[in-house]
């Protein structure tokens, strides 16, 4: 049992370091220009319009993460491209449904003025976490616990699915810590600050992911000679 | 690995709990002195020469009329009351440099022209201002009190006064009610509270609306007009607190600032206009005062003891242009407590008791000599009174009682020394030359000369004695501080490195999987650790300090996603009857509760206006709350009763315990169904069952914990039969010690089960019923999480889990409506079942409410040291007894010791670095009061659980060789 889970493990795609940058700077390079486009087009902000941007940048960032991760599905022989991105499709609402869930166990409020918040806020944490584990991993539980239970990544792909969710979840989780403080600034509000504490973690972890992919890397070299 | 035995770790233990305790009470005592205050009021013999017998109580003068006991004070004062009737005005937050101007300089052009009135009063003499400094905390409560008692209460004082807020002690007003004048308040209701009953008419308004600065003011104004045409008053309040409301809103130089003066000014003016009127009218002479009670900062905040906060004006408007010496200087500094001893002396009653004031001299400047020295005398000997009850070994016997009145030279000697030394001269310097002058009535040839040095003798003995007591009540000695904090950081590193040794150890039950041990640290350890370094970093921000439910809460519901993370770690969808299903499912449970307890309470400081669902509940109507209360109670019988049969072995002792839990639980469901609507404390019936449910709880209680272990020692040879290895002739010691663990198991279940349990049905009693939902969640929480940790093996490691659990205590406190803020104690409480006033019963009953979740989870210990019994299984089996207890309770006792030193250490640290701070009063010191009592109950609950412990495991395996002997009897 193990050894065949090994051998698919090894037979699911790596990428290499050139591919992963392109894909990162994609992800960096959507969210940048969402947050570009609804200051200047629809000139909206996160403290102003915290729900309509975080759901622009969702929607910006969306196809940008589904098509590049469905590139780097596991199994090709048995999987299309267009079943990956299906499935990536069918990971948003489970995503934000978890992730809401997950808000709400934490102090979220869940007065009915804030479920707009709550939800897009939850959108934008899927396209960060699920979406792109749900286009590569499918629906198999040994290696989506392997990742968020465990976090023991093996292989390049699995880095940068691992280690942005994660820089995303704990990012969020310290953008909570100012809300508290009585500085009685706009941007304390439920989810502004969380969202910061998100896109500042998921570009921190997106930029380490690729250290690792480089690492990864040497030590196979390494192996290999 | 060296292990450490359990008699040096015990040791080790009781010597940092016993370190700690000291250095608290040496930094508690430090940090807010308790300075003796003399109690009663000041009558008749405060107009006598201070003596060295044992003062006896002057019975006369309290069942002298008021009348009498006016024209007593007149006989004996000597100084005849200069006027009739009082006017204090009460400027909440002016600071002094609005009117007076700072160092020298006038005030700035806008607020000159602000007030017209006033300054043309001030530059014609009429009037006279001082700049008086007040001392912190600059908050209105204490600076009234020190305004009309002279006195600088300590925070202690405020603290501990939770049953009123009336203000007790020697007072101005409360003399002036002794000889009968008439008082009349307008304005801010804090008088209201400090003095109820005291005045004739009165309208409060409330401080509570800040943004409100007009409607404040004129509520007090409309009534100006009709108090000053009347003449039944002699003493009239006013407090503005538009002034301080401005401040806040808009700080110093807020544009309504100027229109606020203004307004003020025009009061004044009606109030002088009056007061030259009713002169001429019927000679009777009215003092104005306007006072105000602090100034404030840039911002507008006060509390702290800045400069701009503790400039409070103190202004004397008197109906004469002559009332005062125009040529002295207009601005003098003198301090806020010095105006109550002047009023005193100039309306003719004693100087209160605890005064540490000095008169104003310039005030009483229109009295002849022998009058101006007698008003320093008086209040020489109110000081000196204060100072011998402050200093024991100050008696000046030798002198003072065998001074007698001299025709020869008086002399008057350097004075130095120690400060009983130094005092005891400085007065009778003052004295000697005083009686001296007094003898030579006739003959004083040297006039001015002999008065200027008398008059500088009392000065030198009345600022040195002020300053003095004014120290002892605000300076902290800075050696005890150290010291306490010393001790506090040793006790705290003690324990932290008891802890370290004994997660140190690898215990064997964990040799067998040292896969645990090959990862050093994991992600929920670490996070553990992170949190609490989370919680030491945000005790340095008042903000935090205020909200420190969300803390709790966010860290709590974390910790809990990372159990539920690591449960999935194991969780095989394919397996469909795992335990870590079990776990996952009470793990959600937990998480449930607790998002709905974190919404129960809109708790802390800022956001308490916040909806939530208990002013939803409360909107809704009560018939729901009682349902509510009625259903929690129902169910805690169930859960209680259930979990007690969740235990593997069955005996007939359950049955029993059941039914006491149904029994004490019927008690309390029937107290809520019969007195549904009335408040318990006032009905004797509602009072005699509540006492029953005492009764029955507390002798259930300690028979059970008594008796318990003995029974189950005597149902032993059951559970061996069941097990089939104790009728074998030759039993083996090993396994006669694992019948006794599973004895130790069974007994310790029952005791936690109904420990907590009968807690919560307490707690439903006693707390708000409101508050029965969370109670019922809170037992939900603890029950899911021994179920989860039952269930988890060696998976987490033993400090993580009793610190989660802490945590979940911790989070639970404030779930229940606690805050940092004294005003969140539930008073009322206090009192259910109480028949007669009892300080003691009340303050253990408040201490339970308050701590009710914390308790909670120390009494859950007991059930988790049960729980947890079997994995330690291997390990008991072969140990001595030492080993034993230490694995049983190293861990439960030791980490809520550590983590309560921890945060107390920090703490103690914190409010040293912020002792200056604004908010110091405020925020900071009920937190530590907070921080004290967690501390207390800390102590406790560790005693208790030791105490069950110990004895359960002294029954069962020192009892062992008569009760094996008998079964083996038996079994031959």
């Amino acid at each position: 049992m193990d050894s065949r889970k090994a051998a698919m493990v090894e037979t699911s795609p790596s990428i290499s370091v050139s591919e992963a940058f392109i894909v990162n700077a994609l992800c960096v390079l959507a969210l940048a220009f969402a947050v570009w486009a609804s200051n200047t087009v629809f000139s909206i902000d996160l403290v102003s319009h915290p729900s309509l941007t975080l759901f622009f940048i969702s929607i910006a960032e969306l196809p940008i993460v589904i098509l590049l991760y469905s590139r780097y599905r596991q199994n090709r022989q048995q999987c299309t491209y267009l079943r990956a991105v299906a499935r990536g499709v069918l990971g948003i609402p489970v995503g934000t449904l978890l992730n809401f869930l997950g808000a709400v166990a934490l102090g979220a409020p869940v007065k009915f003025q804030y479920l707009p918040k709550t939800i897009n806020w939850a959108l934008m944490m899927s396209v960060f976490t699920t979406v792109p584990a749900s286009c590569v991993l499918g629906s198999s539980w040994a290696d989506w616990r392997r990742i968020f239970a465990q976090t023991k990544p093996k292989g390049s792909i699995e880095y940068l699915i691992c280690l942005p969710a994660h820089g995303a979840l704990i990012g969020a989780w310290f953008g909570a810590w100012p809300m508290p403080l009585d500085w009685e600034r706009p941007w304390q509000e439920w989810p502004i600050s969380v969202s910061y504490g998100t896109i500042v973690g998921y570009l921190v972890a997106l930029v380490a992911s690729l250290g690792f992919i480089l690492a990864c890397f040497r030590s196979q070299h390494i192996k290999s000679e | 690995m060296s292990s450490i035995s359990c008699t040096k770790l015990t040791l080790f233990t009781i010597a940092a709990v016993t370190v700690q305790f000291i250095g608290l009470s040496i930094f508690v005592f430090g940090f807010f002195p308790v300075k003796p205050l003399l109690t009663g009021h000041s009558g008749s013999k405060s107009f006598r020469r201070p003596t060295c017998d044992i003062e006896v109580a002057n019975q006369s003068d309290a069942s002298l009329p008021p009348d009498r006991l006016r024209f007593l004070y007149k006989e004996v004062s000597e100084v005849p009351p200069l006027y009739d009737r009082l006017v204090l005005m009460v400027i909440d937050g002016l600071p002094a440099e609005f009117v007076l101007g700072k160092k020298g300089q006038p005030p700035s052009k806008v607020f000159m022209e602000a007030m017209p009135y006033t300054q043309s009063l001030l530059a014609n003499g009429t009037a006279v201002g001082y700049h008086a400094i007040a001392a912190a905390p600059t908050v209105t409560m204490p600076r009234l009190k020190a305004m009309v008692s002279g006195a600088i209460g300590g925070f202690l004082d405020v603290a501990f006064n939770f049953n009123t807020q009336a203000y007790l002690e020697d007072n101005l007003l409360a003399q002036f009610f002794k000889i009968g004048r008439k008082m009349v308040m307008h304005g801010d209701d804090t008088w209201l509270k400090l003095f109820p009953g005291l005045f004739e008419r009165h309208d409060g308004v409330t401080s509570f609306f800040v943004k409100d600065i007009v409607q404040v003011d004129q509520n007090v104004s409309r009534h100006l007009a009709d108090e000053l045409s009347r003449d039944d008053w002699n003493f009239l309040i006013l407090h503005y607190l538009g002034l301080d409301h401005v401040g806040h809103l808009g700080g110093r130089n807020s544009a309504l600032m100027a229109s606020k003066l203004f307004e003020m000014d025009e009061v004044v003016k009606t109030i002088h206009i009056n007061t030259l009127q009713n002169l001429e009218d019927d000679q009777r002479k009215t003092l104005l005062v306007v006072v105000s009670d602090h100034g404030m900062t840039e911002n507008g905040n006060h509390g702290g003891s800045s400069y701009e906060e503790t400039d409070s004006i103190a202004l004397f408007i008197g109906p004469k242009t002559h009332a005062f010496n125009h040529s002295s200087s207009n601005h003098d500094t003198i301090f806020q407590v010095d105006i109550a001893p002047t009023l005193a002396l100039l309306f003719g009653v004693p100087i209160p008791k605890n005064n540490i004031g000095v008169l104003i001299s310039q005030m009483v400047d229109s009295l002849t000599d022998d009058q101006k020295l007698r008003a320093l005398q008086l209040n020489s000997w109110q000081l000196f009174r204060l100072l011998q009850a402050q200093l024991p070994g100050l008696s000046c016997r030798n002198f003072l009682c065998d001074t007698f009145i001299t025709n020869s030279e008086p002399t008057i000697s350097e004075c130095k020394g120690r400060e009983e030394k130094l005092f005891c001269c400085l007065y009778l310097n003052a004295a000697t030359l005083h009686d001296a002058w007094k003898a030579n009535v006739f003959s004083r040839s040297n006039g001015t000369e002999g008065y200027n040095s008398i008059v500088t003798a009392y000065h030198e003995f009345l600022s040195s004695a002020s300053e003095w007591l004014s120290h002892k009540a605000i300076d902290k000695p800075v050696n005890l501080l150290v010291l306490g904090v010393a001790a506090l950081i040793i006790s705290c590193l003690t324990l932290l490195g008891l802890v370290f040794v004994i997660h140190k150890e690898i215990p064997s039950w964990e040799t067998q999987d040292h896969e645990n041990y090959v990862k050093p640290w994991k992600f929920d350890e670490v996070f553990i650790l992170f949190g609490i370094l989370i919680l030491v970093i945000s005790m340095g921000s008042s903000s935090m300090i205020e909200e420190e439910h969300y803390i709790w809460n966010f860290l709590t519901s974390t910790i809990n996603m990372l159990f539920f993370r690591k449960a999935m770690q194991s969780l095989d969808l394919n397996k469909v009857h795992d335990i870590s299903g079990c776990q996952i499912s009470s793990l959600f449970l937990i998480l449930f509760s607790g998002r709905i307890l974190g919404g129960w309470h809109q708790g802390g400081v800022n956001w308490t206006n916040l909806p939530d669902i208990a002013k939803w509940l409360e909107q809704a109507g009560n018939q729901y709350i009682n349902w509510i209360q009625i259903a929690s109670c129902a169910m805690v019988i169930i859960l209680g009763i259930s979990i007690l049969f969740l235990m593997k072995s069955k005996t007939k002792v359950l049955t029993v315990i059941g039914f006491s839990f149904l029994m004490s639980g019927l008690l309390v469901l029937h107290h809520f169904v019969k007195h549904q609507d009335i408040s318990a404390s006032y009905n004797k019936d509602a009072n005699l069952s509540i006492q029953i449910f005492y009764a029955v709880l507390g002798i259930t209680t300690i028979a059970v914990v008594v008796i318990l272990p003995w029974i189950m020692t005597m149902q032993t040879p059951e559970i061996c039969s069941r097990k089939n290895i104790c009728m074998s002739a030759s039993v083996p010691v090993e396994i006669q010690n694992m019948t006794r663990i599973l004895v130790l198991k069974d007994s310790l279940y029952i005791v936690g089960c109904l420990y907590i349990t009968f807690w919560c049905l307490l707690q439903l009693l006693l707390q708000q019923s409101i508050n029965a939902m969370p109670v019922l969640l809170l037992f939900i929480q603890f029950l899911a999480s021994m179920l989860t940790f039952s269930s988890s093996g060696s998976c987490h490691k033993q400090w993580v889990e009793v610190t989660a659990l802490y945590n979940l205590g911790m989070a639970g406190h404030f779930a229940l409506g606690n805050s940092n803020t004294l005003a969140t104690i539930d008073v009322a409480g206090a009192f259910i079942g109480i028949s007669s006033h009892s300080t003691f019963l009340s303050g253990l009953l408040m201490f339970i409410i308050t701590y009710a979740s914390p308790m909670l989870f120390f009494l859950s210990m007991v059930l988790y040291i049960s729980v947890k019994t079997t994995i330690y299984a291997p390990v008991i089996r072969n140990g001595n007894s030492g080993q034993i207890l230490k694995t049983l309770l190293g861990f439960p006792c030791l980490v809520p010791l550590t983590i309560n030193s921890v945060l107390l250490t920090v703490y103690t640290i914190v409010l040293l670095l912020m002792r200056n701070h604004l908010f110091i009063w405020s925020v900071f010191s009920p937190k530590y009061l907070y921080v004290c009592a967690a501390t207390a109950c800390v102590y406790i609950g560790v005693i208790i659980v030791v105490a069950t412990v110990l004895h359960t495991y002294i029954v069962l395996f020192w009892l062992r060789k008569s009760f094996s002997l008998s079964s083996k009897d038996k079994g031959t």
